[in-house]
């Protein structure tokens, strides 16, 4: 069962992808802040790091190029979640190390194949 | 011959006292002695043959018949042809009759010859009447001497004895007479013409004084002192002839006891009036008994008279009088035939000269217009110019007043502008076409003479109580136009208007209404300079006037309130030294220099004021031409600090609308997302917990929710690039790639209508750098769109590569339905943010309304655009063209 690690400062957006994942199948841990995510993220293994960008304390590139930058959070797959689809907002993410990227609201179906695309070519490396 | 060369072997017989005596005998010694005459007459015939003129002829005859004949007592006499005196011409022992005696008619035996032209004896003298008693009272003989068959002498010889001649002195005497009389003929015709010598020498003497002395007053008086020199007379005077008051007047007057000149005869009036006309010359003996003498010459001493009138060929130039105050000279026929020489000569003189005076005069007048026209063209202000032309013609032609209008065309009418010693101040008086003097000839173009304008049928009321006697006008024309007219008068009733008057108002005119039209011309300049002047000094707009070195000519006081520098602070400085900052100036020479070099420049800047304070102004900047010459430039400052303000204002307020609505976008949408999210995720639940019933519930919260955020999320694309903060992220991408993308992520949309979609793509797209999320965005839109308005029809989405001429390549999608379509009107404001064909279409057909005001800002982000035609109930068609490569923009946002 892939692990995932969700950063996301909105409860009500936390509550409701947590669920759906974990009703998909998924272990799912949270943090609330940028700060929170990279912590938790070095402190324990995760399949997976779903990452909204505007987050409080540091945001959400920041925090991606701090995990790319340890050694032991190198190579978790990260996606990026925006909540919109702005021009460069992709370009950004993939830039500060993220490995995919996500619009919000999430059309689950969408974010699935994207997550499990990412962990078929970890599970496979 | 002298005594002294008489022979002394023929010692002259005694003469017997009184005369010779009559010898009666006839015989041998008679024949010697008559042979010893005849010797002696011959060598007197030689004698007579070599003496060079009249006095001498006479002498050698008188001489010869004394010493060489022995006639004792004797005389010759010449008849005067002017008195018909005889005039004793030489004479021998006749003490008391000197040469120069003379006897007139009626008196002296002498006389008899010539009466009948025959040798006249008279034995006794003492019988006779007519004898004039002398020393010798007994016989005389009178030989005629004949010139040319005519009698013109006398050769008379007495004796003391009565009948003391006979048939052998008839007949010598007759041999000298003859003598005398071929030799007097021969003498005649010398002197005669040695006298047409001297006279055409005297012509030619006259002709070069006249010829050199152009002053007609000192050539008449130069030719009448000539001619009295000429013909041997006292005095005369000399009169021309003024045609058009039809009298002479004396204009030269020499020795007539008193100074006649400045005399006016009437024709017919006296000596020369009387010549003058009838064209003849005439003789007057005695003028105090003359019945046609005039009164004004009563005082005057003068005896006889010879006048002649000069004529120019049938002219009359003028007359001629000569006057002997001696009373016993008269003057005769040679008189009258010098007098006929001289006469036409003097006359054509006279005549040229007068042409020559007249040229001169025409010299004059021309001269005068040109000081005049020079005078007035300084004169440039209409009312003083044209009361000094009015001034300037009157004097010229020498009239008493005038008055001069000019043509209002507007009106149709003549208004009197100036007017000088009329009666009355006629200035604005207004005359229609036709009416008086001026209106006349203002509407014939004509000239006009009024010799009477009290009696002329034309005249105006509103002059004739002023006006009474000659009137002439002129129209003043440039070519066929009509500026105005002038008129002048007369208040002497004497006075009239002739050709000559006529002529040099023709002169004048043109040159008076050329003056007028460049003074009202001026005038038109003048006023409109005013305007301009006007414009300038009281337009809001700093207006500053530049020569070529970029110094100020003239400031308008806008100028002056907003950089500070009132003209005189300003004319002659350098503007860009004194207006710009430290960090504009070499923007401003840039602006000035380019206006100079290339042509007008608008452009905006920070100046500076005179107290150092900045300014923002737009710049307006202009070459000024004149006569084709660049002389400098005009430049135009408008103060722009508050328009700045005001826009910098506007654009603060617009980024602040733009990021309240970007943040109240993002507000909104958290709760939508939790909205639309958990409707989903309770969707997929309630099958699972038996509740299926409520999933189309649940599907309708979801959907409202996702309209809800495409309104938020184009609302934010829009403030966004309204902001200014949409940035473009340009990479390359392959086209086909793209458009097979969007056909698959639109399908879906497109078969809810039961639409088909079809693509045209031509194999040659390739690649091409530019916004890969706006270009697929716009095609979705469009294609979003299309399907929206179409049922059971077909979209097209087409692409192709096309080159244009300058080598950079264009990507053209074409997206076509066969949909509803649209009318003109809605197209105009398609492309508007919140608009729809009308407000029914977003309630039928969703969508927000922003999708395609959103597509045509990305299109044009990119350098490309998007057109559309359509047609109601046929469909419509989007062209999108972008560049194949797109520019980056160096720093958008």
């Amino acid at each position: 069962m892939p692990k995932i690690l969700l950063v996301e400062d909105n409860e009500m957006n936390r509550d409701m992808l947590s669920r759906r994942l974990q009703r998909k199948g998924f272990e799912v841990e949270m943090a609330t802040d940028g700060r929170q995510g990279v912590t938790m993220a070095q402190a324990a293994p995760y399949d997976l790091i779903l990452m909204d960008m505007s987050l409080p304390e540091i945001d959400g590139w920041e925090a991606a190029r701090q995990l790319r930058a340890a050694p032991s959070t190198q190579q978790v797959p990260i996606i990026a979640l925006t909540a919109h689809a702005m021009s460069g907002d992709r370009e950004k993410a993939i830039e500060a190390g993220c490995d995919d990227y996500d619009t919000k609201p999430i059309e689950l179906e969408r974010l699935l194949g994207k997550m499990r695309a990412l962990l078929d070519r970890n599970g496979g490396a | 011959m002298s005594r002294t060369s008489r022979p002394p072997s023929h010692p002259r017989p005694p003469a017997p006292p009184g005369g010779r005596r009559k010898t009666p005998r006839r015989s041998a010694r008679r024949r010697g002695e008559l042979a010893r005459r005849l010797g002696a007459l011959l060598k007197l015939s030689v004698e007579i043959g070599a003496a060079p003129e009249e006095r001498a002829i006479c002498r050698t005859v008188v001489t010869g018949l004394n010493e060489g004949l022995g006639y004792d007592f004797l005389g010759l006499f010449l008849v005067d042809e002017a008195s018909g005196d005889r005039v004793l011409m030489a004479s021998v022992g006749w003490p008391d009759a000197p040469p120069g005696f003379r006897l007139p008619p009626g008196r002296g035996l002498t006389e008899l010859p010539l009466v009948n032209g025959r040798l006249h004896y008279t034995p006794r003298v003492a019988a006779q009447a007519r004898y004039v008693p002398g020393p010798n009272r007994g016989s005389e003989v009178d030989v005629p001497i004949v010139v040319d068959g005519r009698t013109v002498g006398v050769l008379a010889v007495e004796s003391g004895a009565a009948d003391a001649f006979d048939q052998d002195d008839f007949e010598i005497l007759t041999a000298a007479a003859n003598q005398a009389g071929l030799a007097l003929a021969r003498a005649r015709l010398l002197a005669e013409e040695r006298r047409r010598a001297d006279e055409h020498e005297a012509l030619l003497a006259t002709m070069a004084d006249l010829s050199a002395e152009l002053e007609l007053s000192k050539l008449l008086q130069a030719t009448l002192r000539r001619a009295v020199t000429l013909l041997g007379v006292t005095g005369g005077e000399l009169a021309i002839y003024d045609e058009e008051r039809q009298q002479l007047e004396v204009v030269a007057s020499v020795n007539i006891g008193k100074d006649s000149t400045g005399t006016r005869l009437g024709l017919g009036e006296g000596a020369m009036g009387r010549v003058a006309q009838t064209h003849e010359p005439l003789l007057i003996p005695e003028y105090a008994e003359w019945l046609g003498r005039s009164t004004q010459y009563a005082d005057v001493t003068v005896h006889s008279v010879m006048v002649a009138p000069l004529l120019a060929g049938s002219r009359l130039v003028g007359a001629f009088a000569a006057v002997h105050a001696d009373p016993a000279r008269k003057f005769g026929p040679a008189d009258l035939r010098l007098l006929n020489m001289f006469a036409p000569q003097a006359a054509v003189a006279i005549a040229r000269a007068r042409l020559l005076e007249t040229e001169r005069r025409r010299a004059d007048e021309q001269r005068a217009l040109l000081e005049t026209m020079a005078d007035l063209s300084g004169e440039l202000e209409l009312a003083k110019l044209l009361q000094a032309m009015l001034t300037r013609a009157t004097t010229l032609l020498g009239v008493t007043g005038g008055e001069l209008a000019i043509y209002d065309e507007a009106a149709g009418e003549l208004v009197v502008v100036a007017s000088r010693n009329i009666g009355t101040d006629s200035a604005g008086t207004r005359m229609r076409l036709g009416e008086g003097a001026m209106g006349r000839v203002a509407q014939t173009h004509e000239p006009l003479i009024i010799p009477s304008y009290g009696e002329w049928e034309g005249r105006s009321p509103q002059y004739s109580a002023a006006i009474s006697f000659a009137v002439m006008a002129a129209p003043l024309l440039i070519g066929s136009r009509l500026v105005g007219a002038i008129a002048t008068v007369h208040d002497d009733p004497s006075r009239r208007f002739g050709p000559d008057d006529l002529r040099r108002l023709n002169l004048f005119a043109p040159q008076a209404a050329v003056a007028i039209e460049n003074a009202r011309l001026y005038t038109a300049a003048q006023r409109q300079k005013q305007y301009f002047e006007d414009l300038v000094s009281n337009s809001p707009v700093a207006i500053v006037v530049l020569d070529r070195d970029h110094r100020i000519v003239s400031c308008n006081p806008a100028f002056e309130s907003l950089f500070g520098y009132a003209p005189r602070d300003a004319v002659g400085r350098d503007l860009d030294a004194l207006i710009s900052t430290e960090a504009t100036r070499a923007e401003a020479v840039g602006y000035t220099q380019h206006v100079l070099e290339q042509g007008p420049v608008r452009g905006m800047g920070r100046r500076r004021r005179r107290d150092g304070t900045p300014v923002d102004v737009e710049i307006l900047g202009v070459p000024v031409v004149v006569d084709g010459e660049l002389v400098g430039l005009m430049g135009l400052y408008h103060d722009i600090t508050e328009l700045l303000k005001a826009r910098q204002d506007a654009e603060a307020a617009n980024r602040a609308k733009s990021q309240f609505l970007a943040h109240m976008s993002h507000e909104l949408r958290t709760p939508l997302n939790a909205i639309i999210g958990y409707s989903e995720m309770v969707e997929e639940e309630v099958g699972d917990l038996g509740h299926a019933e409520l999933a189309p519930d649940l599907q309708k919260i979801r959907a409202a929710g996702r309209h809800l955020l495409a309104l938020i999320n184009d609302i934010l694309d829009l403030s966004k690039i309204e902001a200014g903060k949409l940035e473009l992220f340009v990479e390359p991408f392959e086209v086909r790639q793209v458009v097979d993308e969007v056909a698959t992520t639109v399908r879906p949309l497109v078969e809810k209508n039961a639409n088909r979609l079809e693509l045209a793509c031509a194999p040659d797209l390739g690649t091409m750098r530019a916004d890969l999320v706006k270009v697929r965005q716009t095609l979705l839109n469009l294609l979003s769109n299309a399907s929206k308005f179409t049922e059971r029809g077909t979209i097209t989405l087409a692409a192709r590569r096309e080159a244009n001429g300058d080598g950079r390549d264009w990507l053209v999608f074409t997206v076509r339905d066969s949909g509803i379509g649209m009318t003109p009107e809605q197209m105009a404001k398609l492309f508007e943010a919140f608009t729809q064909a009308d407000a029914s279409t977003a309630r039928r057909y969703g969508g927000t309304g922003l999708g395609l005001a959103i597509t045509r800002r990305f299109c044009r982000m990119m350098g490309g655009d998007v057109r559309v035609a359509s047609e109601p109930g046929k469909g419509s068609t989007f062209t999108v063209r972008l560049p194949a490569a797109v520019e980056a923009p160096a720093a958008a946002g």
